[in-house]
């Protein structure tokens, strides 16, 4: 998928002016997000859960080349083949080449994030092949040619009236007004490319290192057809998705089914190590794995950004997220939105891309504590909104305008003593009158205080800060006074 | 020459400030539930578990997966779950029906009582007797075609979870993987003792199955009908596996 995570402010804006949008958003927030805290209110322990989970999947990211040389071997020792592919373009090559080998015209995909960040389908139409999306929302995303509006799920900015225009005009079938007719028409449909299908393109919700077992979460099935049907199954998957063994597979669906849906357990979950063995009844002659690393060792490299990689893919963070309510999914222009999507877009597409994306958050901290492995968003939110402004450390990047930066640093100077804070303030309040129109600060400063004021008013401050905080603090012994003394007046 | 997983892995391991990959990790893994070198005993103390539990289990169970969306039935002895399997294809007004060679789907189902309600029966399990690859491959197009038509499977589990109310699968000879996912309605039967207290119980015992070399390629845990909620979160259910689940708690 080609990012265009340059045009967040245009795309967000027009989302907010969508209705449609704003109220599937709304749909979003009370069923998945509702669902996810009933779902951890009803689980024992789901602190002391979280808390594991984080502890594991550090313990996997710090040790991350060990273990990936042990799932390595380990689906090898099981029979299987792995790829290590270092880009997008290596991995999608890897699919196309094994494909070709066996002469393959339709590929059978179940959902996989990473896939859409590899333009996979793209590409395989370009090798003349059919790739088929079957999970329900994907496959509707495919027949429409956009792109997914959210993690778990991708076309729940469609209504029903526009999934049935788009079945009658891709499908020919008949219009369906009934949610229930068009999952049916569906399930028609995919049949057919589930028994015709030459190759299974699954992702991986989790890397067993220890046993060199992929596992997939899914509730429609076709996980189950992608990875049993055809001859050929490839499990793509981005190189942070290792847990070290079997045994931490319970905690980890727990968590992560139970952030992103609600649901105790999806309706399957399945667990693949290597082929089908001479012994049983049906499943693939040949197993694949590509492990893709496509600017996550970036990602690895930066001990501020780490964190990012213990990311589950739940989905929960958006939910809980005010901008990503209001904006969407498609705002974020890549294949990861909201909050996550805000830190991992642009270290994965190039930060000066997506420069606005770490500004597409109010810092409130409902991603953080939604998040079923605690990582600190917000923290590293600011942490990209400080290597923009300083535009030092990340040398591809635009940096922040050469006033901002100077702004910034005339704070950090004055700041650091109280005389020069005065002084800064006293000059401050007598730039604001230069600039103030009544009440509020003028609508068109000149850049870069522009930057802040052109989509809010900016107050006028009538006291500075300081002298504001003292008389508050006065206000609030009084207040505490009176408190004691248990008198009943306002 | 250095291949493209070497580059790969070292340049991982110079993201993590070291020239190679390690021999053993910086700590001990923060094991979920415990060491690899207790595993065998903590194996052991789930079987007994299982069997000492049996009956509460079995009784979480029936709750659990009645909520996750099966349809819970129980039933005093083998004879019934035949019967009450024949019961479900009538209903269906079924034709023809799949199902595994589990031993505790052999001990149930009565092949004349589906003959004489007009239901054809078949085994999934392929010709061990076919030699070459083009039968072998003429037997699983066979076997396939049968599954894709019929009108139910009906299969057996290795265990079933009381946590999450879900019928874990472990296909192996006689055992597909599509005989619970190809046709419409899955009825599955599951015996007293089989039941685990949660997840983890099962992973446990799955990496002592590791450890033994007999994880097998695949496992499937099943909890309630195939579903979905991506259009306007409208939940349907039988989307691409069957929409209708029966759990048959035997005994």
């Amino acid at each position: 998928m080609k990012p265009q995570t340059a045009q967040f402010r245009q795309n967000s804006a027009s989302a907010i002016a969508d209705e449609r949008i704003q109220a599937n958003l709304a749909g979003l927030y009370s069923g998945f997000h509702s669902a996810r805290i009933s779902a951890a209110a009803a689980t024992d322990d789901w602190d002391a859960l979280r808390d594991k989970g984080r502890e594991i999947k550090s313990h996997v990211i710090e040790n991350l080349d060990y273990y990936l040389d042990m799932m390595a071997r380990n689906v090898e020792r099981a029979g299987g083949s792995v790829f290590f592919a270092e880009d997008a373009e290596a991995a999608s090559d890897y699919v196309v080449r094994v494909a070709r080998k066996r002469g393959v015209e339709m590929i059978i995909k179940s959902k996989s994030m990473l896939s859409e960040e590899m333009g996979l389908n793209d590409r395989l139409e370009s090798e003349g092949m059919e790739p088929v999306e079957t999970d329900l929302g994907e496959y509707i995303v495919q027949l429409a040619g956009d792109a997914p509006f959210h993690i778990i799920a991708p076309a729940i900015h469609k209504s029903r009236e526009e999934v049935s225009d788009l079945f009658t005009e891709r499908l020919g079938s008949p219009r369906y007004d009934d949610i229930e007719d068009l999952t049916k028409e569906a399930r028609r449909q995919l049949r057919r490319k589930f028994l015709a299908a030459g190759m299974g393109v699954s992702g991986a919700n989790f890397m067993v290192a220890e046993t060199g077992t992929v596992a997939l979460v899914t509730n429609e099935g076709n996980g189950r057809m992608v990875t049993s049907m055809p001859k050929v199954h490839i499990a793509i998957a981005g190189m942070e998705k290792v847990v070290p063994s079997i045994e931490d597979l319970g905690l980890f669906l727990r968590l992560l089914i139970r952030s992103a849906t609600g649901q105790r357990l999806s309706s399957y979950v399945t667990a693949v190590t290597g082929p089908s063995r001479a012994d049983e009844e049906d499943g693939p002659e040949e197993f694949h794995l590509v492990i893709v690393d496509n600017g996550r060792s970036r990602i690895l490299a930066d001990p501020d950004l780490r964190e990012a990689l213990l990311c589950l893919r739940c989905g929960a963070c958006l939910n809980a997220c005010p901008v990503y309510r209001k904006v969407g999914g498609h705002a974020y222009g890549w294949v990861y939105p909201g909050p996550i999507g805000a830190i991992v877009s642009p270290m994965l597409t190039g930060l000066s891309e997506g420069k606005d994306l770490p500004y597409a958050s109010t810092l409130c901290g409902a991603c953080k504590e939604a998040c079923p492995v605690r990582i600190d968003l917000p923290r590293m939110l600011l942490y990209l909104r400080k290597e923009l402004t300083q535009g030092e450390t990340y040398p591809e990047h635009r940096s922040a305008s050469a006033g901002e930066r100077a702004a910034m640093r005339g704070w950090r100077a004055s700041a650091s003593s109280a005389a020069a804070m005065q002084a800064a303030n006293l000059a401050a309040r007598m730039g604001q009158g230069i600039l103030s129109s009544g009440a509020g600060i003028a609508k068109t400063p000149p850049s870069p205080i522009s930057g802040w004021t052109d989509h809010r008013e900016l107050p006028r401050a009538q006291k500075p800060f300081r002298s504001l905080w003292r008389d508050m603090q006065d206000d609030d012994r009084a207040q505490d006074a009176g408190d004691i003394s248990g008198d009943d007046s306002p | 020459m250095t291949t493209a997983r070497d580059d790969f892995l070292s340049r991982v391991s110079g993201a993590l400030g070291r020239e190679s990959v390690p021999d053993r990790p910086s700590s001990p893994p923060p094991d979920a539930v415990g060491a690899p070198d207790e595993l065998a005993e903590r194996a052991a103390r789930v079987r007994e578990l299982m069997a000492r539990n049996a009956d509460s289990l079995f009784d979480t169970l029936a709750i659990s997966a009645s909520a996750a969306g099966w349809n819970v039935a129980r039933v005093p002895d083998d004879r019934a779950a035949g019967d009450y399997a024949l019961e479900v294809a009538r209903n269906l007004e079924a034709r023809s029906g799949v199902f595994s060679l589990d031993p505790s789907v052999r001990a149930a189902l009565s092949a004349d009582d589906f003959h004489d309600a007009g239901i054809a029966l078949t085994p999934i399990a392929l010709d061990r007797a076919a030699a070459d690859p083009s039968e072998r491959q003429r037997d699983r197009d066979r076997l396939r075609s049968v599954m894709a038509t019929a009108d139910f499977g009906i299969t057996g589990a290795d265990y079933a979870i009381a946590e999450t109310g879900t019928c874990v699968i472990i296909p192996k000879t006689g055992v597909s993987r599509l005989a619970s996912l190809l046709p419409p309605v899955h009825i599955a039967l599951i015996r007293r003792g089989q039941t685990l207290p949660s997840l983890d119980e099962l992973f446990t015992l799955r990496r002592a199955a590791f450890a033994a070399a007999s994880l097998g390629s695949y496992m499937n845990l099943i909890t309630g009908p195939s579903r979905t909620a991506d259009i306007e979160y409208k939940i349907v259910t039988g989307v691409h596996g069957p929409g209708e689940v029966h759990m048959v708690l035997i005994g």
